[in-house]
């Protein structure tokens, strides 16, 4: 009796121990993983003289927003902040409609060819969008498009994730939906309006929100495209900073801070439906 | 016009705006691409450029930059493939247990993946820089003198494969995490009852049962991290010494600073080639279904 005792105290307190580990365990890693951020925030917010001092400080000992000031007025930033919100929104509308068309005209209608192009479209994710880094600028090139911010869009919209999305979830809305509403005279093109598209709201929403974080964050493609500082988006602005303002971090980390803050507020706002947009693509196959 | 044409016409016309996009920026890049690396191409005036077969690809098997290029590149993917796959599922099997704040947890550990390249290559370079960087000042109370970690080839290339772990790690831990979810809870209440250990279900129930979306991240993982630019551009400049000149890396010097599309372009289908390849025999020997 009192030896089974023993054991269970034991198992217990053995278990009580795994579990303080797992949380010690898994919120250290959590410390490390926000670290950057905070460092990138306090630095943006010391005096010049403090941020570049010998002896770092993570806790600003004195707070100012000199930084923010000098960037606003001496940068180009607000106009990458507007071209960064071109490319990211109409990118994502692009996206949206002519993907949703696509995909309609794949599952919902009956025409010769269209299993051949289904198949060439997925055939086409194996393409390492490097390959086509250097046709596609001279393509781009002779299209008059070279720092132009349709010269990072357009390109954008080719991308086949969306189209292959978008297939799978429409193909799996019952067939009848259609049927019932062209029995009542409705066209094509109101069966797309007026049924797939309302019922198809939360894969549309996943999409819209992963292609224009995609979109935002660009940068290969800008940096070859994008050859006059007043078109560049905030990820080539911010490298210039750096290379610019050498001697002050904290005006970099500022430019950080602003072209960062929006993405931190979408995921804070919409946690789980961006989660769910990233596990979308996870069960696509 | 009857039903059937009717149909076939709306078929097309709903399909044509994407095809558009898709031929002119996807469909044709690829052929010209194949195209221009069998010429000596003139940026300049693309009609005098020289037809040289397979010239590009035979000159950069006997580059010597090319094969560093190739080298560091197999490099980083070791470095970092299996340490962000391996730390993902730990921490994806960490959040799906009974912890406090495991929501906060979960949007932590994804939050670095939604930030650009530029920020995540400017913050890490200012945190680990020397002078003033608040990581060699810690560790200058421990140590002699701190490694200038961006500035030495032996360590510029795990840098980078610890800052992209941690940039990227967030799209894998949410992946496995869902997978993890899905596996049935009583799968684990039969193998308790069965006296079976911790290790022993991980084992025979987790691993098996996760295994196609373990598979999933493998491949894209390789992938992406095989086309790494981005890390190397911003921090280190390919440098020092090419010791982080990765493959994109050299083919985008190749095009734009030295103006050599037709090899460039050979560059990119070699990549392609080893991509397809590995991908293949990843979907043979890990993905397929039927084992």
């Amino acid at each position: 009796m009192n030896k089974l005792n023993v054991g269970k105290m034991s198992i217990t307190t053995s278990r009580t121990l795994r579990t303080i580990a797992i949380h010690a365990g898994l919120y250290v890693i959590a410390i490390l993983f926000v670290l950057p951020y905070f460092y990138m925030l306090s630095l943006s917010l010391q005096p010049e003289s403090i941020a570049i001092s010998s002896t770092p400080h993570l806790i600003p000992p004195e707070i100012t927003f000199a930084n923010y000031a000098e960037l606003l007025a001496g940068s180009l930033i607000v106009q990458w902040v507007i071209n960064t919100f071109i490319v990211a929104t109409v990118a994502t509308v692009l996206v949206l409609i002519v993907d949703s068309m696509i995909a309609f005209s794949l599952t919902r209608l009956n025409w010769p060819g269209q299993s051949i192009l289904l198949s060439i479209i997925i055939a086409s994710f194996m393409v390492p969008f490097y390959v086509n880094l250097v046709p596609l600028f001279t393509i781009v090139a002779d299209l008059g498009l070279v720092s132009s911010l349709l010269g990072v869009i357009l390109p954008a919209v080719a991308n086949p994730l969306g189209v292959f999305l978008l297939y799978q979830f429409f193909r799996d809305i019952p067939e009848e939906y259609g049927e019932a509403a062209r029995l009542d005279g409705f066209s094509n093109f109101q069966i797309y309006t007026h049924i797939i598209l309302p019922i198809s709201r939360p894969i549309l929403s996943a999409l819209a929100i992963f292609v224009f974080v995609f979109n935002w964050n660009q940068f290969v493609w800008p940096v070859v495209v994008l050859q006059s500082q007043g078109s560049f988006t905030l990820p080539l602005g911010l490298v210039v900073l750096r290379d610019t303002f050498t001697f002050q971090p904290g005006l970099t980390m500022a430019s950080g801070v602003i072209a960062s803050l929006p993405l931190f507020v979408l995921l804070l706002l919409l946690q789980d439906r961006i989660i769910e947009a990233v596990q979308f693509q996870g069960t696509t196959r | 016009m009857n039903l059937r044409q009717r149909e076939t016409l709306d078929g097309i016309l709903f399909a044509l705006p994407y095809l558009v996009f898709f031929c002119v920026f996807l469909l044709y890049p690829l052929l010209e691409g194949l195209y221009m690396s069998l010429f000596e191409w003139d940026p300049l005036f693309p009609s005098q450029s020289q037809f040289i077969g397979i010239g590009n690809y035979v000159s950069m098997l006997q580059e010597p930059a090319f094969w560093n290029a190739l080298g560091n590149t197999v490099y980083f993917v070791v470095l970092t493939v299996p340490t962000m796959v391996v730390l993902s599922l730990v921490l994806a099997l960490g959040v799906n247990r009974e912890v406090f704040g495991r929501r906060y947890l979960r949007t932590i550990y994804f939050s670095p993946y939604i930030l650009t390249v530029s920020i995540v290559g400017i913050v890490w370079s200012l945190f680990l820089a020397t002078g003033f960087g608040p990581v060699n000042y810690y560790l200058g109370f421990v140590m002699e003198s701190p490694p200038d970690w961006l500035g030495s080839p032996t360590l510029a290339m795990p840098v980078l494969a610890v800052v992209t772990d941690w940039w990227l790690l967030g799209f894998n831990f949410v992946i496995l995490l869902a997978a993890r979810q899905n596996v049935p809870e009583r799968l684990y209440e039969a193998a308790k009852l069965d006296g079976a250990s911790t290790w022993r279900a991980f084992r025979d129930i987790t691993l098996p049962q996760m295994r196609n979306a373990i598979a999933f991240v493998v491949i894209i993982q390789f992938i992406q991290q095989f086309q790494v630019f981005g890390q190397p551009y911003v921090m280190t400049d390919g440098g020092p010494n090419n010791a982080t000149t990765t493959l994109v890396f050299y083919l985008y010097n190749a095009a734009f600073s030295q103006q050599r599309f037709g090899y460039a372009a050979a560059v990119g289908y070699l990549l392609f080639a080893i991509l397809v390849g590995v991908s293949y025999i990843n979907y043979r020997y890990i993905g397929s279904d039927s084992a």
